[in-house]
């Protein structure tokens, strides 16, 4: 976790404010996650395919590469992820590629991820009940958010106790056992994530919604691919 | 919310009934008659501009003539002259204040100007306020009630009630007393939580020394996170469940139309009460099924259960039952075994869930139930049992002494009875064994149901 990570989230959210933006790019929400102790994906932003290279050959094949914009939420809908590039002529076709696709309009950046593999994946959430506030949303993640719904809600703050109460809470609960070959998740970091989130909500008002989908499970360890983070109108 | 103003409302040493009534049936009567019925032993006023005499009290023609320092009010005027008579009352120095009437914000748009009206008067003049629109409340251990529905002599009991609706001071209550057979310590109808809600009577509850449980029936919540944060606290010490109405999205709906509130997401109710160490329930019937369990049986220890069941389904049907509600129905210890086996006819290998038919052909009802309960109570891998009755004319109805009996010699395991067979001798056997601290369930499943929760609340005290 950063030394004040509230510091550090206010300042880019303050820059995203001075532009305009209602949301924050994935990497711009990382990076606050990131500064609270979050595990994100490894990458760097980029804009142009020598830069892209230059990020892939420092992370290291395969990666992932994505349009990043604060205006574009849907990226996969989009066409904006490529992932799986496992050398430089196929992360080369791929920015050409996804150029081409987003058009001259596209007002965002591009970002060279590391591939984070693993078979489960799981999400973690947070929304402004009108009743009871920010409140943390764990479930399963990827596809299965909406397909199956199998998801638990607290209310911020969250204690650890809260978070693993959660983690045990979704029918799927099983998914962080040690099973087919693969380990037991770090529930004591995945907790912490949760708790994390908690915090965020807490802090920064103005947040709406934020939407981890999916954090990978990497052997034991829950990484953060993707985030959204929704701004509100007012609390700016 | 101060001990003084809590004082007021549950063990007041006078009241004033504004809008008292002689005519039978008003509710301006009905309260004076609840209020004697319970043997209130503070000063009663009565104040009808009329005067005269109403249930062998004077009645005094106005608020003005009221003397200082009554502690509690509780007024039966219709809604319009609400406000003005709260600040009439306060002027006298009343800072307790029932208010009966309907017709505020719950009607109509000029209910809810009525309403703000009756904040304001709230306001400014700082009294508390349990209602409007609300039966009222009962404090057995003062031997109070500010009902207007007819209740008589309500029987003390160890669990409270916080209800959004005034049915637990009113017709539920008396389904308890009459066909439950048990007491409560308070009762509470919140009516449209002007003033006083759910909150302040959670965190009051929780201190009371007279309520071992709290139960409530809630469509809304008025301070969300602060009855979260209450919650939190109170049900480490003492089971608090609730009943959520407006669970279904129809319900919703409904409950949106008939406080205004807004309604929280489904799934975030869900994890926010979890959290918050609150015992869900989600019928009705629950509120008083519990509540019996609570008022004279421990809770659980934990979810391991046997039973003693005249029939091979049920021994079958219900296993089926406890699995669904998490419930074990584990094996039994090998002494217990051998203590059933004794009893039993030797080709029927005993075990738990106990099939008791053979026993009680071989030696009667009273050993063979009676020495089985004792068994499996006794037994280290059992918290709790379930004892269903076989009772028709022809097969014989014992004496039930042995059931009140063993219950007495393990305290710290609840037992509960159930029945199948015939039904005058089933609410016989009720009548005669709930006034002596056995809960009876006429459905079979039911007990199993109560165990479930109880269970439950047992966990949130221990904060799992």
């Amino acid at each position: 976790m950063a030394a004040n990570p509230a510091g550090t989230a206010a300042r880019i959210l303050r820059a995203a404010r001075a532009r305009g933006q209602t949301m924050l790019t994935e990497h711009e929400g990382k990076r606050v996650l990131g500064a609270y102790g979050v595990p994100v994906s490894r990458e760097r932003l980029v804009t142009t395919l020598a830069e892209a290279r230059a990020a892939a050959a420092r992370i290291g094949y395969p990666v992932v590469l994505k349009g990043c914009s604060p205006t574009e939420a849907h990226k996969t809908e989009k066409g904006l992820i490529a992932v799986g590039l496992d050398s430089q002529a196929a992360l080369s076709a791929a920015f050409r590629d996804m150029k081409a696709r987003a058009g001259a309009s596209f007002d965002g950046g591009w970002l060279v991820q590391e591939m984070v593999k693993g078979s489960r994946e799981v999400m973690i959430g947070m929304t402004r009940d009108p009743v009871f506030g920010p409140s943390v949303a764990f479930g399963l993640g990827g596809i299965f958010t909406e397909i199956l719904q199998d998801v638990v809600f607290r209310i911020a703050p969250l204690t650890k106790r809260d978070a693993l109460a959660m983690l045990a809470g979704i029918r799927a609960a099983k998914i962080l056992a040690e099973v087919r070959g693969m380990p037991a998740a770090d529930r004591d970091a995945l907790a912490a994530s949760l708790v994390a989130v908690g915090r965020i909500a807490l802090d920064f008002p103005e947040i709406a919604e934020i939407d981890i989908n999916p954090l990978i499970l990497r052997g034991r360890k829950a990484v953060a691919v993707d985030a959204l983070m929704v701004l509100s109108e007012e609390g700016a | 919310m101060s001990a003084d103003a809590m004082r007021k409302f549950f063990a007041p040493r006078s009241v004033a009934v504004i809008g008292a009534s002689a005519q039978a049936g008003k509710p301006g009567n009905v309260v004076v008659r609840n209020i004697r019925d319970n043997g209130f032993a503070g000063k009663i006023y009565l104040v009808n501009p009329r005067g005269g005499e109403i249930e062998g009290l004077p009645v005094l023609k106005s608020i003005g003539e009221l003397p200082r320092g009554i502690d509690q009010a509780i007024v039966t005027l219709p809604a319009f002259a609400t406000p003005q008579t709260v600040r009439s009352l306060a002027a006298r120095g009343i800072e307790a204040i029932v208010l009966a009437a309907s017709g505020f914000a719950e009607v109509d748009e000029m209910g809810e100007a009525l309403q703000a009206e009756l904040d304001a008067a709230i306001a400014e003049t700082g009294v508390r306020v349990i209602g409007p629109n609300t039966t009222g409340h009962v404090s057995v251990p003062a031997n109070f009630t500010s009902s207007f529905f007819p209740l008589g002599k309500v029987p003390r009991g160890k669990v409270s009630y916080v209800a959004q609706t005034g049915n637990f001071c009113g017709i539920s209550l008396r389904h308890i007393m009459s066909a439950e057979h048990f007491g409560i310590a308070r009762s509470i109808g919140l009516g449209n939580k002007a003033d006083i809600e759910e909150s302040d009577l959670l965190e009051y509850l929780g201190e009371d020394d007279e309520t071992a449980a709290i139960l409530m029936y809630l469509e809304s919540i008025k301070t969300p996170r602060r009855f979260l944060k209450v919650a939190r606290k109170v049900s480490r010490s003492k089971p608090v469940i609730l009943l959520k109405g407006g669970a279904s999205d129809e319900g919703a709906a409904a409950a949106v139309a008939h406080t205004g509130s807004l309604a929280a997401d489904g799934r975030v109710v869900e994890g926010a009460l979890a959290q918050a160490g609150v015992t869900r329930i989600h019928k009705y019937s629950q509120l008083f099924h519990v509540g019996k369990a609570l008022d004279c049986m421990p809770l659980p220890a934990g979810r391991r259960v046997s039973f003693l069941s005249p029939s091979g389904a049920f021994t079958v049907t219900l296993t089926d039952i406890c699995r669904g509600l998490d419930l074990s129905v584990p094996k039994l210890q090998e002494t217990t075994r051998k203590r059933l086996q004794k009893y039993a006819p030797p080709f029927i290998r005993m075990r738990n869930p106990v099939d008791i038919f053979g026993s009680v052909g071989l030696h009667g009802y009273e050993t063979a139930y009676g020495d089985a309960l004792e068994a499996v109570l006794s037994d280290r891998n059992i918290d709790a049992a379930v004892v269903i009755m076989m009772l028709t004319t022809e097969t014989g109805v014992p004496s039930f002494d042995f059931l009140v009996d063993a219950a007495k010699r393990h305290p710290a395991k609840p037992v509960y009875v159930t029945f199948m067979g015939q039904h005058e001798h089933n609410v016989a056997a009720k009548d005669w064994l709930e006034p002596r601290g056995v809960p009876c369930y006429m459905d079979v499943e039911t007990p199993f149901e109560v165990l479930s929760i109880l269970a439950r609340c047992r966990e949130n005290m221990r904060g799992r």
